[in-house]
């Protein structure tokens, strides 16, 4: 089975200068936990999480009014090809111990998004050896 | 197979009137995503994660130096009973549409945390279905 067979496709996206504000009510809107950070080229700079917002922002004291997605981001994203194999994403969840990856086309565009329940949607053993894998609680 | 077998023993609380920035303070330096709330009496009162830090507390512009997470925990805690059978766990994440419990024993204290990432190491079946039920990424 491909990777885009059972990808996220509709991908809500935000810029690099938004605040961690807007991410987290974009986030609580659209019931998603994740946002790719794309600049005004398209290009693809990092990954900002709920996650992040909440150990980076609040647990620093930071404000989440003023501080910048940039400033807290995931910039090391890890990325596959939409015509992979679904095991090769697995694979690769497994090694990295993430539960996420970014789906681009040959062309290097952002096509898609692949999360561990979607991967549950083309095999539980595969989604189940990633969550084994992945650091707790994240 | 028994919830016991394989739920989280170490579990971390919080009290009701610890600060949103405690608890995320909390979360991230134990690398979990969940914390219960108990009062000084041992009373299970709710339940906080990171996201709800980040994309309700953020996002509605709670201040995490002052906001207490009795305003912002989830007071709708859903339960099981250590000596249960796996397989009821994955039923109650699935119906609820969650990815946690909180395990109980039979004096009604709480004696572990059973996440799907636990559930994955007693049944990828299990796992992978409560995958598919849970709500988007989260």
């Amino acid at each position: 089975m491909k990777i885009q067979e059972i990808m996220s496709q509709k991908v809500e996206t935000i810029s690099p200068d938004a605040t961690t504000k807007d991410a987290a009510r974009i986030m609580h809107d659209l019931h998603i936990g994740s946002l790719p950070v794309i600049n005004a080229d398209g290009q693809l700079l990092g990954i900002i999480t709920d996650r992040d917002i909440c150990c980076k922002v609040v647990a620093t004291g930071r404000d989440a009014g003023w501080t910048k997605v940039h400033e807290v981001m995931h910039k090391d994203i890890t990325t596959c090809f939409d015509d992979q194999e679904i095991d090769a994403a697995a694979e690769l969840m497994t090694s990295q111990h993430i539960r996420r990856l970014a789906v681009l086309d040959r062309n290097n565009s952002m096509s898609g998004f692949l999360s561990v329940d979607d991967l549950a949607r083309g095999s539980h053993e595969l989604a189940s050896n990633v969550l084994k894998a992945s650091t707790p609680a994240h | 197979m028994k919830i016991q077998d394989i739920m989280s023993t170490k579990v971390e609380s919080i009290l009701p009137t610890a600060t949103l920035r405690r608890a995320a303070q909390k979360m991230d330096q134990l690398d979990i995503g969940a914390l219960p709330i108990i009062s000084g009496e041992g009373t299970l009162l709710g339940i906080i994660t990171d996201r709800d830090i980040s994309c309700f507390a953020v996002a509605m512009g709670h201040e995490p130096n002052s906001t207490e997470v009795q305003k912002v925990m989830t007071k709708e805690v859903f339960t099981c009973f250590e000596d249960q059978d796996i397989s009821d766990a994955a039923s109650l994440m699935e119906d609820k549409h969650i990815r946690r419990l909180t395990v109980l024993n039979h004096d009604n204290s709480v004696v572990g945390l059973l996440s799907v990432d636990d559930l994955a190491h007693g049944s990828h079946d299990l796992a992978g279905a409560v995958l598919e039920a849970a709500t988007p990424i989260h």
